[in-house]
This record gives structure tokens, sequence and C-alpha cells, in this order.
């Protein structure tokens, strides 16, 4: 066995006693890193990856989240459908964005990003009566086919999603799609020459990273159960990229690595609470000007000894 | 509506304009210099309220503190420059947008922490009770707000046509390696234009404070100016202004005839519209596309 199956299989072990062994706010909180997890591994495809700003990733994780909440608080939907119904809808308005943002890149995707990420959080507000506008919306807590989810069936249907969650990203990363990503966001004339129409491969990637944000927001209003406007801003999308650029862009083990780190980080320093926000921004800063590769750039060697190979690092 | 109406709308548009006009100006002129955009500009209008903040509890006369407050804002924009941005000069589009947004995170924190969320009034001399010109009445800190854009427009037309930082500035953002070759110091134009950028950014904090009042979110109309940047096209400084003024305009008109929702949206569909049909803008000359 080699050495990354064994580091493995000692995560999945700790992951599935978590419940059995953790405190109700331990849970909550791998609840959150795993939630991270979901929201990173898509946005890493698409910045990552395609190499498309994107600062609205937050906004499109609030879609998920408000159409899942919607669906199962005002029309009495269950959670089992409220879900993919969510992922549906965020999909969809991911690529409605992605159709006109696939033709921009640079600067002016991120203004167009920012855009959409100022007219979700001004319709939250405005559709009050709706959304709860300021003042947020609670929520029951979700029944999956009748059965109400409790602490631990919550976390393990969390824990399964944000598995497969992360076999699709690996999976996609490899396919002929994540190739075509890579190679969009290396040379769009070499992409081109390669019969690999950039503009489609633009929207699937926006439409991809909308699907994984809308699956995290459905989860979210589920494992915290109050969702106001504040947690999808401008500092929550930084956030998301701050897990990736920490963790290592194009791979699907930063998104993952980046995650577990940033959520933890605040944890170990409370009392500082305040201080997250420059915190997360220092971070952010250091990573990009000192560490452009990432820790897994940074610790490619080390795990390249692991016996990962190459493969270990996507 | 009537006439009277229109030009009191016009008037108080035009002064809205004459900020978002500022704040675009000041994101124009380092974009122009180093082709970066600095996503902490509205920080750094902040940041400028907050100067002025701190020098007027020390007990400065306006007459100082608003030179004294432009001098720290303008180190500050050069502190800027040297430690985050020349690092990271000609690196990825994505590392400059995303750093400059870290900056501005921090710099908002940074103040929300020392000052919380309270709202603080700064005491300007020219504010008082609403003037009559004509069948007007103004607000004199409106008035104030479009003369001192004017000003400031014309001052920096002299600045980039007459002096030799100027010329200097104008050189480096069309050739920086030409300008280099000539003997100028393109180091020292960069934390230049940054530095200017800064104190415009400070003005622009200056004017808005006896307005609205000082908070951690006066940055947020970074996005306002952003929009502005886009109509007019980046880094042109002309259409950085037309671009100001005509949002400014558009948003209070469309405010009083179609209420506040649309206000809220109308700078956003304007910017989709631009971006998908005219990204250049519509004063500015270089494509968007890739």
């Amino acid at each position: 066995m080699r050495a990354h199956r064994i580091i493995i299989v000692i995560v999945a072990a700790f992951a599935v006693a978590v419940p059995i062994l953790g405190s109700s706010y331990q849970i909550y909180l791998v609840e959150l890193i795993l939630i991270n997890i979901v929201a990173a591994i898509g946005l890493n495809l698409l910045t990552g990856n395609c190499g498309q700003i994107s600062l609205c990733h937050a906004s499109l994780m609030a879609i998920g989240a408000y159409t899942t909440a919607l669906l199962t608080t005002r029309f009495a939907i269950t959670y089992a459908l409220a879900l993919p119904a969510g992922v549906f809808v965020t999909t969809l308005l991911g690529a409605s964005l992605g159709y006109p943002a696939r033709r921009l890149s640079g600067l002016y995707l991120a203004l167009v990003t920012l855009g959409f990420l100022e007219v979700v959080s001004i319709a939250i507000e405005e559709f009050s009566d709706l959304t709860g506008g300021v003042r947020g919306l609670k929520l029951e807590k979700p029944e999956l086919a009748g059965f109400p989810l409790h602490t631990a069936g919550l976390y393990y249907f969390v824990l399964a999603v944000a598995i497969i969650a992360i076999r699709a990203g690996l999976g996609l990363r490899h396919s002929r799609y994540g190739r075509a990503f890579d190679a969009v966001r290396q040379s769009v004339i070499v992409a081109q020459a390669l019969a690999i129409p950039p503009g489609r491969t633009k929207l699937l990637a926006f439409s991809i990273a909308a699907a994984f944000a809308g699956l995290a927001g459905g989860l979210f209003t589920a494992v915290v159960g109050f969702i106001d406007p504040t947690e999808f801003d401008i500092s929550a999308s930084l956030r998301q990229i701050t897990f990736i650029a920490v963790g290592g862009l194009g791979s699907v083990w930063g998104s993952v690595i980046g995650s577990v780190i940033l959520t933890l980080l605040p944890e170990a320093l409370r009392g500082a609470d305040e201080y997250s926000d420059v915190l997360y921004g220092a971070i952010l800063l250091a990573a990009l000007v000192l560490a452009p590769t990432g820790i897994v750039g940074l610790f490619a060697p080390v795990f390249r000894r692991l016996g990962g190979g190459k493969a270990q690092l996507s | 509506m009537t006439w009277r109406i229109a030009s009191q709308l016009a008037l108080s548009g035009l002064s809205v304009g004459s900020i978002y006009a500022i704040v675009a100006l000041s994101l124009a002129i380092p974009f122009k210099a180093s082709r970066v955009l600095n996503f902490a500009q509205g920080e750094l209008v902040t940041l400028g309220a907050y100067i002025a903040l701190v020098l007027t509890s020390y007990g400065l006369p306006y007459a100082v503190m608003v030179p004294a407050t432009l001098l720290i804002a303008a180190a500050s924009g050069l502190l800027i420059e040297r430690l985050v941005v020349r690092p990271i000069i000609g690196a990825p589009e994505f590392t400059l947008v995303i750093a400059t947004f870290a900056l501005g995170l921090i710099i908002r924190a940074l103040i929300r922490i020392h000052w919380q969320d309270n709202v603080f009034f700064l005491p300007a001399p020219y504010a008082g009770p609403a003037l009559a010109v004509g069948p007007l009445r103004v607000n004199p800190s409106y008035l104030v707000i479009i003369a001192s854009t004017g000003i400031l427009t014309a001052l920096l037309v002299l600045f980039f046509q007459r002096t030799k930082l100027g010329k200097a500035m104008r050189a480096v953002s069309f050739d920086p390696t030409a300008a280099r070759m000539m003997g100028i110091r393109v180091n020292t134009v960069f934390g230049s234009a940054w530095a200017l950028s800064a104190a415009i950014g400070a003005l622009a904090g200056l004017l808005l404070a006896p307005v609205i009042g000082i908070n951690p979110e006066l940055g947020h109309l970074i996005i306002k100016a952003l929009i502005a940047a886009v109509i007019g096209g980046f880094g042109s400084l002309g259409g950085a202004i037309f671009g100001g003024l005509l949002l400014g305009v558009l948003e209070t008109y469309t405010g009083a005839l179609f209420g506040a929702a649309l206000k809220e949206i109308i700078p956003f569909a304007i910017l989709i519209a631009i971006l998908l049909v005219r990204p250049q803008g519509l004063w500015g000359a270089t494509p968007a596309r890739v």
C-alpha cells in the first residue's frame, strides 16, 4: 500500500469517527469544512483550470441556498428534492452568466462577475417578502424521504455528498473536459488549433462551477439552519478564492487542503473573530505574492515521494 | 415633470456623478501607468475620510486639514505601490485583481475594528442650509463637489500636458520599455501615479464626508466608479469623467421616474450591456475581447 493511500484511509477513518467522538460544535465545524470543499472544487475548476476569474462564487452559493430553503419552507418540498432543484437552478443561472461572460477575460470578467454579485445581493434585499431580506431566513431541520435528519445523519449525508463531489472533481479534472479547461487557460489560440471551442468550454466551466456552488449552498442551508445575505457577500467570494489560492490553483486536492486549513484557522485563533477578514486578506495577499503555486505546489516534492506521482497533485 | 424638477434632478445627478467621476479618475491614472486596476481604491476613499476625521479631532482647521489629508493619502498610495503592487507587476491578471481586492478587504476590516460601524460626520465650513439659485434650491455641498471636479479636471489636464512628470506618465503608459530607454525612471512614475491616485481618492472621501457621513462601507461606491470607467473606456481620463457624470444623471432620473429598485439595478444593466456590445467603452479604444 502506498503512503498516500494510508493517509487517505486515516483521514477517512477520522471523518467517519467525528459524530461518535466529537462534540456537536466539532461536528458542525467539520460539516462547514466539507461544504467549503464542495464550493472550492467548483471554483477551482473554473479559476484554477479554465483560468476564468469569478468574484461571484458566493452569490451562486446563495442562489443554491435560497432555492433549497424556499422550496422546503414555502412549498413544503422534501429536502431530497429541494437540494437537486437548487443545484439545477444555480447551474442554469451560472450558465446564463457564463453565456455572455464567455467572450470576456481578465479584468472585464472580474467586473461582470462583481456586477452579478451586486445584482444577486440587491435581489435578495429587494424581494424581502420572499427571502426575508437582510433579516435572513430561518429553516427547519431537513428531512430525507420522510426521516428527519438528526445530527449524525446530517453529518454522514454531507460527508457522502462531499466525497462524491471530490470524486466528481477528480474525474472532471482528468476527463477531456478538464484537459480542455487547462488548454483554454494556457492559450486560447492553441486550444482552438486543437479543435477545442473556447467559448463552449468556458460556458461548461461556468456551469460546472455553478453546480458545485449550488450544491454547497443547499448543504449550507441544512447545516446552518439560517441564511442571510451577509453570508454570501464579496468577503465570502474572496474567502473561497483564498481557499484555492492557498491550497493550490488548478488542483482538486489543493481545494481540499485549502478549505480544511482555512476553515480551521479562525477557530485556532478564537477570541480574535474581528480579525478574521484581516487574516484572510493577509493570507491571500501573502499566498499570491510569495507562493503563487499554493501549498500543493510548495510540497509537490513531498507528495511525489509519498507515492502519488503526478496524479496526486491534481 | 416640470422644467424646475428636471433641472433640480440634473443638478443632484451631476453632483453624484461628479463623485463617481473623481473615483473613476483615480482608478484610471494608475491603470494607465501600470495596467493595474486597483480594486482597493474604494477603501482609499474611505481611508481619506477617516484620515480627515482623525486630523479634525486633533483640532486642525479645515484649510490645514485638507492638504494634510491629501498628503498622508498620497504617502499611503506610495507605500501600497512599493509593498503590494510592485512585487506583482507583470503577474497574471488574476493575481493583480485578487491582490488589490485582498488589500481593500484588509483596510476595510482594520477600519471596522477601530471605529466599528458608527457613522461620523465631518464638519465642513461650506456645509449649511440650501441656497436659492433662481428657482432652484441647491445644497452648497453639491456645488462644492461639482466645482471641485471641474477644478481637479483642469489641474489634471495641465499636469499631463505641461509638467515633466505628467508627460513622463503618458510616455510610460504608451510604452514602458521605450520610456525607460529615454531615461524616464519608470518606477518613480509608477509610484507617483499611485500617490496621485490615492490623493484623488481621499479628495472624494473629503467631499462625500459632509454629505453622507463617514462609515466603513463608504468605499462601496467603487462599484459605481468601475461602471463609470467601463462606460467611458478604461484608462481614458476624459472617458472616466464622462462615464461618471452620465451614470450619476441616469441613476438620479431613473430613481425619480421609476423608483428605487430600478435605480439600484440600472448601473449593472448598463455595465452588462456595454461589456457585451462595446467592451472598449463608449470612449476608449482598447478592445477587451480575447
